[in-house]
């Protein structure tokens, strides 16, 4: 064990130490095309769990690997045909910025065409129904009586690319695409002309699929004391047919962080502090790796301090904290660490794989420090700010130091 | 145990910009993170069908489990979103 030097000099040549490059490096490699979007159980989530595992052995870790089965993946498996007409020309939709296909469609691989109208307007056989705003998808079902599919409006990011999204309901028996606000109002115009027509597929199927968490831990910080755990997932939504989706913010930056913490701290954790790592799985289909783990520590009796990682690409006036469990400790840490590294610090949400674990009884705090992009091909290592992951990363250095070596704690009526 | 006052005088800016227990309450930590019904483990079950971010009228009304502009919104705030 070690026996460090404490107070702030300790502690500052610890931070010092902190090499923004080679987390640059890391979000760079696992947002890069082998690992394609990463999505849980694809062959490229695969590929970076084992680029991963790698990595943490050659940080000394003993890694572990926990698989867990994920029902129903989203799988957009060929790139969706989109054609519409007007009345006076034909139209094209790119995919990916005018049209996806809903997360609850059904799978339609071949061209379906029919005539536009407004779902709750006139006869839906045979048509593409535009859902009108304010109408819940339950509600346009009620109206779609042998209609062709269903047309939603979707907001699209910054950069006009559609979201990806992986968590969200069962699909349902009709094909259903999103469009972009646009290009609905004018197809929404176009269907009460009475002449406009779709023809269009919706290729996305649901995949089972084994998924994995890594778990990492060190020999020389497992004694007996306060444990720290720290998290970040590694899946993203995934690559399209034809369109990139490199995940970097969300959340190749967060790896990136906890990584470098781990490389910090290992060879320098005072005696009675105990630290452990998970990279977690299948977060954006529904946080469920974190789920599996906190369930695993739950029946084990570990209660560890958590410290989740998701986003630290571009960090705005404050990094966002979300807190959960018996953290009151943990807060005041948290809140030393930033007063000591000058990163400020906010209440927010952070709705990630915190949750989990403070949903299991365990002190949990989620840190989120912006995107530069988010769940579309604008998620680029381009976009990450690199002082981002490297203020995150003293933050996290400077709390789990202070874990060791502080009593700061906050008032609390549950007395943690 | 050290003295712990000395390791954190040499900054005085950051941290908390208000109370740090107000991480405990943050709007939209009901949140729907896990709660999808589109794919599931057995363990723990999930605790809310609340929006992760937005509102519940908007995420029913897009046929999802988080409102898009609340979303746009919450991403480009740097809060991020679950889905």
């Amino acid at each position: 064990m070690n026996t460090p030097t404490i107070g702030p000099g300790g502690l500052d040549r610890l931070l010092a130490g902190i090499d923004a490059d080679r987390m640059t490096a890391t979000v760079a490699t696992l947002a890069g095309p082998a690992f394609t979007g990463r999505r849980a159980g694809s062959p490229g989530g695969l590929a970076a769990r084992t680029w991963l595992d790698r990595q943490m052995a050659v940080l000394g870790a003993q890694v572990t690997t926990a698989p867990f089965e994920v029902r129903a993946v989203p799988q957009i498996h060929a790139a969706p045909e989109a054609t519409w007409h007007d009345g006076n020309g034909s139209h094209s939709l790119v995919f990916g910025r005018a049209v996806m296909p809903h997360p609850a469609s059904a799978d339609l691989p071949v061209v379906r065409r029919g005539g536009l109208a407004v779902a709750g307007s006139g006869d839906p056989v045979g048509r593409w129904l535009l859902v009108p705003a304010g109408m819940s998808l339950f509600d346009a079902y009620g109206h779609a009586d042998g209609a062709a599919g269903l047309l939603i409006a979707r907001d699209t990011d910054p950069d006009g690319w559609h979201y990806t999204v992986l968590a969200g309901s069962d699909p349902g028996p009709l094909p259903i695409l999103t469009l972009d606000r646009a290009t609905h109002t004018t197809m929404t115009t176009a269907a009460g002309t009475g002449v406009g027509w779709l023809a269009a597929t919706t290729p996305i199927r649901r995949v089972d699929v084994t998924a994995a968490n890594l778990h990492a831990t060190w020999p020389q910080t497992s004694g007996a004391g306060v444990q720290v755990l720290l998290t970040a997932h590694f899946d993203g939504v995934g690559d399209h047919p034809g369109l990139r989706q490199p995940a970097a913010s969300d959340n190749a930056t967060g790896v990136a962080v906890v990584l470098e913490a781990a490389r910090i701290l290992v060879p320098a954790l005072p005696e009675g502090i105990g630290l452990a790592v998970a990279l977690l799985d299948a977060e954006e289909v529904g946080a469920l790796g974190s789920a599996h783990h906190a369930g695993q520590l739950r029946r084990a009796g570990a209660t560890p301090l958590v410290i989740n990682v998701d986003g630290a690409g571009h960090l705005g006036a404050a990094a966002a904290v979300e807190a959960g469990g018996p953290v009151h400790r943990l807060l005041a840490l948290l809140d030393q660490a930033g007063r000591h590294t000058g990163l400020s610090l906010t209440a927010g949400p952070v709705a990630s794989d915190n949750r989990r674990y403070a949903a299991a009884g365990l002190a949990a705090v989620g840190i989120g420090a912006g995107m530069g992009g988010y769940h579309s091909p604008a998620d680029t290592p381009e976009r990450v700010d690199p002082a981002t992951p490297a203020a995150v990363c003293r933050l996290v250095v400077a709390t789990v130091w202070l874990t060791a070596t502080s009593t700061s704690t906050l008032s609390s009526l549950i007395g943690d | 145990m050290s003295d712990t006052t000395t390791t954190t005088t040499t900054t005085t800016t950051g941290g908390f910009t208000g109370d740090p227990a107000a991480a405990l309450t943050v709007t939209g930590a009901s949140g729907c993170c896990g709660t999808t019904p589109s794919a599931a483990v057995t363990e723990p079950t999930a605790t809310s069908s609340a929006p992760c971010c937005g509102t519940a009228a908007e995420a029913t009304a897009e046929g999802s489990c988080c409102g898009s502009a609340a979303k746009t919104e919450a991403a480009a705030a740097g809060h991020g979103c679950c889905e």
